[in-house]
């Protein structure tokens, strides 16, 4: 189990030694049971760190700000930001890496195991605790949490409340780090794709009925796009609203913009901007599954991407998000790859 | 906004008898910016540009369209029709409304209604359309050939004598590849050292050539009318100039190593002439051999030297060539002993290759032009000859057909017979493939004036017994069991591209096919260019071949060479990738997939090396941000067409 | 009698193989439907799939990519990327539930009119059936 004290110590030592400019990790907040993100910036700061299954976020999305901020400084402090990682966030962060957006000393590594279990989904444990309120969740040994509400502790095993990501995780424990907190464990996962595979086996018109009433509901808050560590274009092909202007922006290039789709919120062009955004992370989402979580009205993103994953994994043998050398899913092809489906 | 004019061609009927071209003409004319639009019988005819002439001027259009056939056939007409009317060629597109519409379709207002949206597909774009300029690049008027056998040799004389510098290069210490190895050759039986050294001769002599023997590319950078060289000379440790061929060195040479040009059936001291008429002619000290030179181990060689021409402290040099095309011609070589273990090749002497069987019969060969066996010098009276030894075999060996063995053992079985009158020639083949000017005559001649025994199927078993070679097989016409009791078994091997090939290829980045050789362009219609442009194949390199068909093809390939030499300027279409650079986030997947390596990153942006990309679109299709594209079809312009193509 | 259903039908058809190939169809005077509107583009590698979700955006009933057979492409490798890129678009739209007979790649050589006129026939008779695409057409 990772021992919270020896991640502070972690932190506190690299901060000592000057050796990062500051941590980001996840802090308490107010109102209970989710953390925040925390931004630890002195060795005494650091006794705000936390690490319980409700650590959910992917903050490796920090680095896309930290990157812009620092090219905006005249004179930027060059040393490398702390970061906390799970093993999914480590992924990102070989994506990350794989398309040079970030160098690999642009970052300490804290990577974290999440051992045999992962994070929650709040919506599960809500559900689960049928109207009591969580103050706190911790993990426990091997494959339960510990969840103190109003009327004390219960303990709940993990597999009921854990997020459908984690059940489907292919790497529990840091792909890449600096210092490892806990152990290389893994749990065993038989078929990383068996949510997806339900909607897959229905037929077209299930699917097709399906898609249409999770889509219709997007209101286009770009919510997803947001959170997406991927997402770190400056100006998104799919849609007109984020022209990235600058001033070296030439009239002519502002010509060329391209309205492929249009704003409001209506089915069609919902199911563009998510096919768009599916495609464009074909090979590089490594299922976070903050979009999914950030969601307002709890569309299934994660499925479309996961598709595109599996697709990957099948047709071409390709996995995001495990070795920053390999060339991109699209920028590479194989001889042999599939053409059954060409006439 | 732009003015657009807008051009209907009728085609005689080919257009107007499917197509309403006075209906669309009318559509078109509403269509946004059209500020002209008309229909003639002939738009490619004078008549015909002069009304597009006439209207760009009048009408002061800033575009136009000319809906016609293919722009395979008109683009270049019509574009440069708009030119003289003082508009960028490129303000010119064609709708192609004949082979793509009239001339498939029956239905008159669907056709009509097709050609409409076509044309204002092209409309659409056109009004996108930058005004471009070719880009030009000087061109250096040199060029490289590698490999000095007979394809690099007439490549080079032929380069040389159009007034062209060339530098030769070629790994071994002499120039004529395999051809000045053979005795005669088919089907004319002309001494093939005979009609080659005069060639050789002409190269070494020649004002234009520069030749450099020993020597090895090292590294090739830029693109077509500007490559940079880098060749590695290796050390000969004798001075060509000083040198009179007198042989006293190689006499007291003490080291003897096996010599290649007899394949292993002579040696050769370590220090050597290659043979006689070897081009350049001077010695060279095989370091391999020698003993040591650092320090001297023996010395002998400088010390009988009178003319001083032995320096043991030549060191390996680089040279520099600049050159605007280079010729490939890296030739064969059979294929290794190692594979052919089941024939006896390379465990019995008397079991040879055809190369080795040439030398035989060489006038300068080692036996002095008479056919001995290499065991015990006795002539042979039994001679078994065996095609397709390695290839057409693809579950062992080579899929391919050697393509010159089916001549050259009917070649070797009637000079055996010139040489032994009373012996017995057997050749056993799978098909005789005889296709060439005289060839098949040829064949027969073998068989009807000099009683050589054809005999269809395949060995089963060689060894050896007694002296004699058994060699048993099935004649697969009688389905007889066969078993001759030879004196020397000659095996037609399949022929290999040269070994290093492979790595040469790599480092001109040319491509090869399965088997190893380098490919051309294309199968069919650029069979003598590579898939880079600027470099071309010739010879075996590229695939088995003769030497008539190498020569052609050398021949060939330089004329291929001059037409871009004898340019002062090279041109090449602007329409080629840009960068938005404030999108560009330097993920490098386009520099990645560039056929053409035209991309590369710089301070974490990409840049396009004009001149080599291609303007394929690959890169535009791959970058998710949008951040490059191709000048002149744009994702925007496609993005109109696919609009208006959908009704708009 | 309410007239039969024609399906729209864009072909993005690379410069040197389909297009060519379509042009041959032509001077060997085949006849096809004439559903199908086609786009030039320099190379199969270059049909990003922006155009082809713009396309059926746009209102295509079905979506033709079309490009040089593996090895002929004009620019070495290009239908290569086309052929991964294509393939994954293809997969993501039968997910989501539009009809896979939509959506068509295929390699036409220059020297393939036939093989054009059979793949657009084909195409045309598969979509009739069909109906109009509504699924992604913008309906604003
Ligand atoms: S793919 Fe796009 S973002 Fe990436 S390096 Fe190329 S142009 Fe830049
Ligand atoms: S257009 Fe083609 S050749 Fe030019 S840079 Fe892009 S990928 Fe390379
Ligand atoms: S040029 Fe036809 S697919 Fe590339």
């Amino acid at each position: 189990m990772v021992n919270l004290e020896d991640l502070k110590k972690e932190a506190k030592t690299v901060l000592e030694e000057g050796k990062v400019k500051y941590i980001i990790g996840y802090e308490k907040s107010a109102n209970g049971l989710m953390p925040v993100p925390g931004f630890i910036k002195s060795p005494e700061e650091v006794e705000k760190l936390i690490w319980t299954p409700a650590c959910v976020y992917n903050l490796t999305k920090f680095l896309v700000d930290e990157k812009r901020r620092k090219s905006r400084e005249k004179k930027p402090d060059e040393r490398p930001v702390g970061l906390v990682v799970k093993g999914c966030d480590s992924r990102a962060l070989v994506v990350l890496l794989q398309e040079k957006f970030i160098n690999r000393d642009d970052v300490f590594i804290i990577g974290v195991s999440c051992e045999e279990t992962g994070v929650i989904d709040e919506k599960k444990l809500i559900k689960k605790l049928k109207g009591k309120k969580a103050e706190k969740i911790e993990f426990d040994e091997k494959d339960n949490f510990i969840v103190t509400t109003q009327e004390g502790k219960v303990k709940i095993a993990a597999s009921e409340v854990l997020a459908e990501r984690c059940l489907e995780c292919k790497a529990n424990s840091p792909v890449i780090y600096d210092v490892l907190l806990g152990e290389k464990a893994k749990r065993s996962v038989d078929n990383p794709f068996q949510s997806l595979e339900k909607i897959e086996s229905l037929p077209e018109r299930e699917r097709w009925k399906f898609w249409k009433e999770q889509l219709s509901k997007c209101i286009r808050c770009y919510a997803c796009r947001s959170v997406c560590p991927m997402c770190y274009c400056d100006e998104c092909v799919a849609d007109t609203i984020n022209f990235a202007v600058t001033a070296d922006t030439t009239a002519e290039e502002k010509a060329q913009k391209i309205k492929w789709l249009e704003k409001s919120p209506v089915k069609s062009e919902n199911f563009v901007y998510h096919l768009v955004r599916a495609i464009h992370l074909a090979g590089r989402c490594i299922d976070c599954g903050e979009c999914e979580r950030v969601c307002p009205l709890d569309i299934p993103i994660r499925f479309l991407n996961k598709k595109l994953e599996k697709d990957a994994k099948e047709l071409f043998d390709y996995e995001a998000g495990f070795d920053p050398e390999q060339p991109s899913l699209v920028s590479s092809f194989k001889d042999e790859d599939p053409e059954d489906f060409i006439r | 906004m732009k003015r657009t004019g807008v051009f209907i061609c009728h085609c005689g009927i080919n257009i107007a008898g499917t197509v309403d071209v006075k209906k669309a003409a009318k559509e078109l004319a509403k269509h946004k910016g059209v500020v002209h639009s008309e229909e003639y019988v002939y738009m490619c005819s004078d008549p015909g540009q002069n009304l597009i002439i006439d209207a760009i001027k009048e009408k002061k259009l800033d575009n136009v369209v000319i809906a016609c056939c293919s722009p395979t056939l008109h683009e270049t007409t019509f574009r440069n029709a708009a030119k003289s009317a003082g508009i960028n060629t490129f303000q010119c597109e064609i709708a192609n409304i004949r082979e793509q519409c009239s001339w498939v379709h029956k239905d008159m207002n669907k056709a009509t209604d097709k050609a409409i949206k076509i044309t204002k597909s092209a409309v659409e774009r056109v009004r996108r359309n930058e005004s471009l300029e070719p880009i030009s690049v000087p061109v250096t008027r040199r060029a490289l050939v590698i490999g000095g056998g007979i394809a690099g040799i007439q490549s080079a004389l032929d380069l040389a004598n159009s007034g062209f510098e060339v530098v030769l290069v070629e790994r071994s210490p002499s120039i004529g590849g395999h051809m000045i190895q053979l005795s005669e050759t088919f089907p004319t039986l002309d001494c093939s050292q005979c009609i080659l050294t005069p060639k050789m001769v002409e190269v070494s002599k020649h004002p234009k050539i520069k030749l450099m023997t020993y020597s090895e590319v090292q590294e090739v950078s830029g693109y077509v009318g500007n490559f940079k060289v880098k060749i590695l000379k290796k050390p000969t440790y004798v001075d060509p100039d000083k040198c009179t061929l007198c042989d006293e060195c190689s006499k007291v040479c003490p080291v003897l190593v096996s010599n290649e040009f007899d394949l292993g059936l002579t040696g050769r001291r370590a220090i050597y002439i290659p043979f006689p008429q070897a081009i350049p002619a001077t010695y060279t000290l095989d370091i391999k051999g020698c003993p040591g030179l650092l320090p001297i181990a023996c010395g002998k060689c400088a010390d009988v030297c009178e003319p001083e021409a032995i320096d043991y402290d030549m060191k390996p040099e680089i040279v520099e060539e600049e050159v605007g095309a280079i010729i490939v011609t890296t030739g064969y070589d059979l294929y290794d002993k190692e594979n052919m273990a089941e024939y006896g090749y390379g465990k019995y002497a008397d079991v040879l290759d055809g190369l080795q069987f040439e030398r035989l019969c060489s006038a300068s060969g080692p036996t002095m032009g008479k056919i001995l066996r290499p065991s015990d010098h006795k002539e042979p009276k039994e001679v078994v000859f065996i095609q397709c030894v390695g290839s057409r075999d693809p579950e062992l060996h080579c899929a391919y057909c050697s393509k010159i063995c089916c001549m050259y053992t009917a070649k070797h079985a009637m000079l055996y017979k010139h040489h032994v009158h009373d012996g017995q020639a057997y050749i056993f083949y799978i098909d005789i493939r005889s296709g060439g000017k005289g060839y098949e005559e040829f064949v027969q001649r073998a068989v009807e004036e000099d009683g050589v025994l054809y005999l269809r199927g395949k060995v089963s078993k060689i060894f050896e017994d007694k002296g004699k070679i058994k060699v048993w097989g099935v004649d697969t016409l009688s389905g007889k069991d066969i078993e001759i009791d030879a004196d020397m078994v000659v095996l037609a091997t399949a022929m290999r591209p040269s070994k290093g090939a492979e790595e040469l290829a790599k480092k001109l980045k040319i491509a090869m096919d399965k088997d190893g050789f380098l490919s051309e362009a294309h199968p069919k219609l650029r069979p003598v260019e590579s898939v880079t442009s600027g470099m071309f194949l010739a010879g075996a390199a590229q695939a088995p071949k003769d030497i008539p068909e190498a020569v052609a093809q050398a021949s060939g390939a330089a004329a291929k060479a001059i037409a871009i030499l004898s340019q002062d300027r090279l041109y090449h279409a602007p329409t080629v990738a840009k960068v938005n650079l404030n999108l560009c986030t330097g993920c490098g997947m386009c520099v990645e997939v560039c056929p053409y390596e035209a991309l590369s990153l710089k301070d974490g942006k990409v840049e396009v090396n004009e001149v080599l990309c291609e303007g394929c679109g690959t890169c535009s299709a791959t970058c998710l941000r949008a951040a490059i594209q191709v000048k002149n079809l744009t994702p925007l312009q496609v993005h109109e067409m696919i609009s208006i193509s959908l009704g708009g | 009698m309410a007239e039969e259903f024609e399906p729209k039908i864009v072909a993005f058809l690379c410069k040197w193989c389909s297009s060519a190939g379509s042009d041959l169809a032509g001077v060997s005077r085949m006849e096809y439907p004439p559903n199908v509107v086609p786009i030039q583009v320099m190379c199969s590698g270059s049909v990003s799939p922006l155009y082809v979700l713009s396309a059926f955006n746009k209102g295509a009933d079905g979506v033709l990519v079309s490009g040089c057979h593996p090895g002929d492409c004009h620019y070495i490798k290009g239908n290569f990327y086309a052929r991964r890129r294509i393939a994954l678009v293809k997969r993501l739209l039968d997910f989501i539930g539009l009809e896979p007979q939509r959506f068509q790649m295929s390699w036409v050589s220059a020297a393939e009119g036939t093989k054009y006129t059979q793949i657009i026939k084909d195409f045309v008779q598969e979509l009739k059936p069909l109906g109009p695409q509504t699924k992604l057409r913008r309906d604003l």
